[in-house]
């Protein structure tokens, strides 16, 4: 179920990404006169640190944003990631069933986090 | 579409040792950037920034392009919200509609604004509103800058003002609203959207700018056009502007509120680690003075002189003066200031210093703006991490 929760999830991100970068290649061949201006963004890899619920954690959070979001912050107190992590889920609506949120909170607190 | 790993194709520049150097404008960028050991990365139209996020992009400006009176367009900061952001723009395409409250409603192409409008240029700094947020005690949460979340640029364009008052306002007309071409990655995401109340919009220097430093607008800064407020925090400079609207209410979206808003108190600062009872839109910028050179950690010489400069600015309002210390702030010198090119624009300034004896100096800038606005001595704190604008002690070394 969780597995296919991911597949789901891994899909989404191909068909927004894909759709993104095909209306680019579309725009380009429709303006052969060069009113069309267009740049390609470097995909960058982050990889979060070893641990249990890295990989919830990665597919989750990268829906939205690359997981230097985390890598960039301070080490903060499991609260901090408790506050974040459901602010992501109540304000953005991030698809994160509550056994997977909890997975993610421990995750980042102990990897990312000050240990309590 | 490139791929590369960060491990293998970002790199770091650091230096194993300080140079000995006490002549002005010697300092290398290097020994800068080695006080600051974060990722450098190659983005399209840009140089070599250092990586925030990367998706959506937030790239931060090294430090030593404040060298220079006007910050070069591939240095520029870049920082979006949501992550589908505009990588291509059609101009035959791409339309400005301005509409809502009006007399009637525009699609402008972008010659339509050259054509129709007067242009106008200035010069004016362009700050992200948590610049500086790293260095917040204690740390809160959000994009973790230091300094180079700012930018000088000279903006040319047309007046807001006059194309609202082209569109015909209707009365009633309360906010005006900026909608650009960035879309959320999730449809459950707020759109990037904010406003400014009718009178600030109708002010005669806000800009719909179509060119930075005499050239079109890179990409990343918002291509075809973007939204000048100067003087107050960048959050309102909305990149690749696509629509404009009057509305008859208070806008009170996502962007507007909750987010970007700080303290209702004087200083705009709470109690830190505490949350305050009220909260208004985050608005003009704090005076900030920044010492460039010497960078922290810098090797001087006992009995040469070296030249302390820097930048200063202030939320709209002219920099009268700025103070050096070389002493921790026990006593103060007057700095020079550099050409005053306008209100919105940063100001160089710079203090000649000769240290006699060697030892641990630590180097300190106050800047006064004409209204008699200054910085703190002590960070002044709110929970979002926005005004950063204390008097940052530099730590150099006389050997």
């Amino acid at each position: 179920m969780k597995r296919a929760m991911i597949a789901v999830i891994t899909m989404l991100m191909a068909l927004l990404f894909g759709t993104a970068y095909a209306q680019d290649a579309a725009s380009q061949a429709s303006s052969p006169e060069g009113t069309t201006r267009s740049i390609t963004i470097p995909s960058v890899r982050i990889e979060l640190k070893e641990g249990e619920g890295r990989v919830k954690t990665e597919t989750y959070c990268n829906i939205c944003h690359s997981v230097d979001y985390i890598t960039m912050q301070p080490k903060f107190p499991r609260s901090q990631w408790t506050a974040t992590v459901n602010k992501m889920i109540k304000t953005y609506g991030a698809p994160i069933p509550p056994e997977d949120a909890g997975t993610i909170i421990s995750y980042l607190s102990a990897l990312y986090g000050t240990g309590n | 579409m490139s791929d590369y790993h960060v491990s293998r194709r970002f790199f770091l520049k650091t230096v194993g040792a300080f140079t000995v150097l006490s002549i002005a404008g010697e300092f290398p960028a290097e020994l800068l950037a080695a006080v600051d050991e974060r990722m450098l990365v190659k983005y399209p139209e840009k140089t070599d920034m250092i990586l925030l996020t990367s998706r959506p992009p937030q790239l931060e400006t090294p430090i030593h392009y404040f060298r220079e009176l006007i910050t070069p367009n591939e240095a520029l900061y870049v920082r979006w919200h949501n992550a589908n952001i505009p990588t291509s723009v059609d101009t035959e395409q791409w339309r400005l509609k301005v509409w809502g409250n009006t007399e009637k409603e525009m699609q402008l192409s972008l010659n339509d604004l050259k054509a129709k409008f007067e242009k106008i240029t200035y010069t004016a700094v362009s700050q992200c509103s948590g610049n500086g947020r790293s260095f917040f005690e204690p740390r809160v949460i959000g994009g973790q800058w230091k300094n180079g979340a700012m930018g000088n640029t000279t903006w040319s364009g047309v007046r807001l003002k006059d194309i609202l008052n082209s569109a015909g306002l209707k009365q009633g007309s309360v906010e005006v609203s900026f909608n650009g071409l960035d879309m959320p990655a999730l449809p459950s995401v707020p759109d990037f959207v904010k406003s400014l109340p009718i009178d600030k919009a109708l002010e005669d220097d806000i800009m719909v700018a179509y060119e930075m430093n005499g050239r079109p607008l890179l990409m990343l800064n918002g291509f075809p056009v973007r939204l000048i407020v100067p003087g107050w925090y960048a959050t309102y400079w909305v990149k690749a502007l696509s629509e404009i609207t009057v509305i008859t209410k208070q806008f009170n979206e996502f962007w507007m509120n909750p987010a970007y808003r700080i303290p209702d108190t004087p200083c705009g600062c709470v109690e830190p680690g505490s949350k305050p009872n009220k909260t208004i839109p985050i608005n003009r910028m704090t005076t900030r003075s920044l010492i460039i050179d010497p960078p922290a950690g810098a090797k001087l010489r006992p009995g040469s002189s070296v030249t302390v400069s820097g930048i200063a600015f202030s939320g709209g309002y002219a920099i009268k003066d700025v103070i050096v210390s070389a002493d921790n702030g026990k006593t103060w010198n007057k700095a020079e200031l550099g050409k005053d090119i306008g209100k919105y624009s940063w100001i160089q300034w710079s203090y000649t210093w000769k240290p006699l004896k060697p030892g641990n100096y630590t180097l300190m800038a106050k800047a006064t703006n004409s209204v008699g606005e200054s910085q703190p001595f002590e960070g002044l704190w709110n929970p979002s991490g926005y005004l950063w604008n204390k008097v940052e002690p530099v730590d150099v070394k006389v050997q």
